[in-house]
């Protein structure tokens, strides 16, 4: 207390001439910020509220929300196996493609990186799908190259992925891991920012290619790796377009793919249960949180800051 | 004082800039439809159905807009899984088209929620006299005419004429059951080497002329379930077994139906027959170019039948319109008019309007004749038609999609599914 009253006691005269400029500055930055704070608070914290308000109750699109307290989420946890199934194949989704979307980027990365000529072209090559993947066209090949007579099929006779309860997701899976373009140029400047100097050390000492890559290469790039893998796993937990797309919209076949997007726009907007699906979506968002803050406290042990060594 | 000198000369720029953000932000909304374009007024129309549907339907907004210079309709269809989705969603959103076209099981959902104008407050815009009033009953809730049916249609075995023809299996004939139905479609898988139908037990549609063979209804007169887990168990294991012995189609073929003739195992190529409703079956022609036979639907083991005139697609206006008279006057003249009559003829099955429906009659052509001679075929000989499903059914029927596919994919057997089924109903239905 008495260090804040010393600080405000001394404050005036310092900053008299300041002032009116920082506030001057302020006031330009919140008309700049403003058509992202309108955004901000029209397209996304009032909905946001609106959905929280909705998820006790029961609205179904068409008549007034009456309040039910808790009913949707006791229903969702103790009366919804379907429920259980989109958690399950969300979960399943997200542990096979992240991690092979991350190793394929940062394979990828590598192996650019020591690439002298064409780089610049094949960047950008391998990026082109991150680009094109999010959109319902790409989506839409995806499931006649996977369906049954389509390229895959005629090409190893599988049969149609999409329409089998065992493949299908991993359909969708290639498509997530098809678009590593972004996880890859970010490995690629944080493989840049590796001084040479460490491979070069380790070169005379004669640590191998594999060696080097284990204790330089993982090491230096940790941060880089986790913000991937935040980042990426964020995004898994919210896969829709390709799997509505894939899966023709229903999360077939036998609900394989019923991602918990799917399932929640599904009882949203099919059966039009507005109030359970916005119990869903808080639900997720609490889910994701909780994840993303167990990669943060794991992320001590083995994300490597090289900033520390100089504290 | 520089300070105060910067603020003042800032301040206009900050207003001005505020006002440039208004301007845009307030053009951005006001998106509505259904406004007034250059003078004219621009209605929405949406539907479901197929190309040919849709081109037709086009033909005969055209000739709309050319007769009511002062108008102008904005058209859009899709496949009909979509269309309920997005028309659910606009509707929820205060935004539904002018004029829509309802199912059956959506209008309960639809007038109830407040989405749908009664046609009482344009009573002069539409000409009803000359339609089947029991028909236009149908489009009642609590006694208000909330839509209008445009035709009547029927479930039917839809098949491909040469292929059944050259297996030497004996054709459909009229009044036959569901195990004969099943001994054909064994015969045919075995003749054939394909599958004989489109597995039935996906579609809500076909359990429930299966269920008004046994006397039974898929709802009660109080809007609840009007049959038990046993009655679909028995459904279910019936079509399962059909399906291990081959003699219907294979669950990876089953599961690609979504409403579009096109992704059905029939308009793929994969089966010799499936069951559908009449008129959209003309899609099949496209697919097939051999032709396609309608043959009425099996009735029960003592020979009740199932199947029955259904009002198939209706028409309303949306409750939020800002042209309702001239939104109802369309409705007029798509039923209406001799011209239109002629230029939809059956693509939404026989019209409602009796004395158009004779004038046309003697001039269809093509499939449109199909399902007229197919429909006189049944009149007369068929229950009457249910009274309109409660809303929940909506969701249910894809709902029984589902469920059925966890027992195709040999997830569970028919009877814990149907079991689920009914749980996941008596959900739906709560009040």
């Amino acid at each position: 207390m008495t260090t804040t009253q010393t600080k405000a006691a001394v404050r005036p005269q310092a900053d008299v001439p300041k002032k009116p400029v920082r506030r001057r500055r302020e006031g330009a930055a919140w008309v700049f910020l403003s058509p992202w704070v309108l955004g901000a608070c029209v397209l996304t914290l009032l909905p946001m509220a609106v959905s929280l308000y909705l998820s006790f109750t029961d609205y179904d699109l068409f008549n007034a929300p009456n309040w039910v307290g808790l009913r949707n989420y006791t229903q969702m946890f103790t009366e919804d196996p379907r429920y259980w199934r989109s958690v399950g194949a969300t979960l399943t989704y997200v542990v096979i493609a992240v991690p092979l979307q991350l190793g394929l980027a940062l394979a990828v990365a590598l192996a650019l990186k020591t690439m002298r000529r064409g780089r610049a072209f094949y960047r950008s090559a391998f990026y082109a799908p991150s680009l094109l993947g999010a959109s319902m066209s790409i989506a839409l090949v995806w499931r006649a190259i996977f369906n049954d007579g389509g390229t895959v099929d005629n090409l190893f006779g599988t049969g149609g992925w999409v329409n089998k309860p065992g493949w299908a997701l991993f359909a969708v899976a290639l498509l997530t891991v098809w678009q590593f373009g972004a996880p890859m140029v970010i490995f690629l400047a944080g493989l840049q920012q590796i001084p040479g100097e460490l491979y070069e050390a380790a070169e005379v000492d004669g640590a191998s290619r594999w060696r080097q890559f284990l204790s330089i290469t993982v090491p230096m790039l940790s941060p880089v790796i986790f913000f991937n893998l935040v980042l990426q796993t964020i995004q898994a937990f919210q896969v829709f377009t390709p799997a509505f797309a894939v899966s023709a919209g229903k999360g077939g076949p036998a609900d394989s793919t019923l991602f918990y997007t799917l399932y929640l726009y599904d009882r949203g907007f099919v059966a039009s249960h507005m109030g359970y699906a916005s119990a869903m979506a808080w639900v997720l968002l609490i889910a994701i949180g909780a994840v993303t803050a167990v990669l943060f406290r794991t992320s001590r042990s083995w994300v490597f800051y090289a900033s520390e060594g100089d504290r | 004082m520089p300070g105060s000198r910067t603020r003042t000369s800032f301040r206009p720029r900050a207003a001005a800039t505020a006002l440039a953000l208004c301007v845009v932000l307030a053009g951005c909304s006001g998106g509505d439809g259904s406004s007034s374009a250059g003078g004219k007024v621009v209605l929405r129309y949406t539907w479901w159905g197929n190309p040919d549907r849709a081109a037709r339907t086009q033909e005969a907004v055209d000739l709309f807009e050319k007769k009511n210079p002062g108008i102008e309709v904005q058209t859009s269809f899709s496949g009909y899984d979509a269309y309920k989705q997005k028309l659910a969603t606009q509707a929820a959103g205060g935004d539904a088209p002018d004029v829509m076209q309802l199912d059956y099981r959506m209008i309960d959902q639809y007038a109830s929620g407040g989405v749908l104008m009664d046609f009482a407050e344009q009573p002069d815009a539409l000409d009803t006299g000359e339609f089947d009033a029991g028909l236009l009953a149908t489009g009642r809730v609590d006694g208000k005419q909330y839509a209008i049916p445009q035709a009547r249609g029927t479930e039917t075995v839809v098949y491909d004429t040469k292929r059944w023809k050259a297996s030497g299996v004996e054709p459909p004939r009229e009044g036959w059951t569901w195990s004969q139905w099943a001994d054909a479609m064994r015969e045919l898988a075995k003749k054939t080497g394909k599958p004989g139908a489109t597995d039935p037990g996906q579609s809500e549609d076909a359990f429930e002329v299966w269920l008004r063979g046994q006397g039974k209804a898929l709802y009660t007169k109080d809007r609840e379930l009007g049959f038990t887990a046993d009655d679909l168990a028995r459904w279910w294991t019936f079509t399962d077994k059909l399906r291990r012995e081959g003699a219907v189609s294979s669950a990876e073929q089953t599961t690609q139906i979504d409403g579009t003739v096109e992704n059905t195992p029939l308009g793929r190529g994969y089966t010799i027959s499936d069951t559908n409703w009449d008129a959209p079956s003309s899609g099949f022609l496209a697919l097939i170019p051999d032709g396609v036979t309608l043959a009425p639907m099996p009735s029960g083991e003592d020979g009740t039948p199932g199947q029955y005139f259904k009002p198939s697609m209706f028409m309303g206006v949306s409750a939020d319109t800002t042209h309702p008279k001239e939104s109802v006057r369309l409705i007029d003249f798509m039923l209406n008019d001799a011209e239109a009559a002629k230029i939809l003829g059956a693509t939404r099955g026989i019209p409602v309007n009796e004395t158009l429906r004779d004038a046309i009659a003697p001039e269809l052509k093509d499939f449109d004749k199909t399902v007229y001679d197919f429909q006189a075929s049944l009149d007369g000989k068929l229950n009457a038609p249910p009274q309109a499903p409660p809303s929940g059914d909506s969701a249910l029927q894809t709902t029984f999609q589902r469920d059925y596919d966890q027992v195709s994919y040999e997830r569970i057997s028919p009877r814990e599914a149907a079991e689920n089924f009914i749980t996941e109903a008596k959900a739906e239905l709560r009040p």
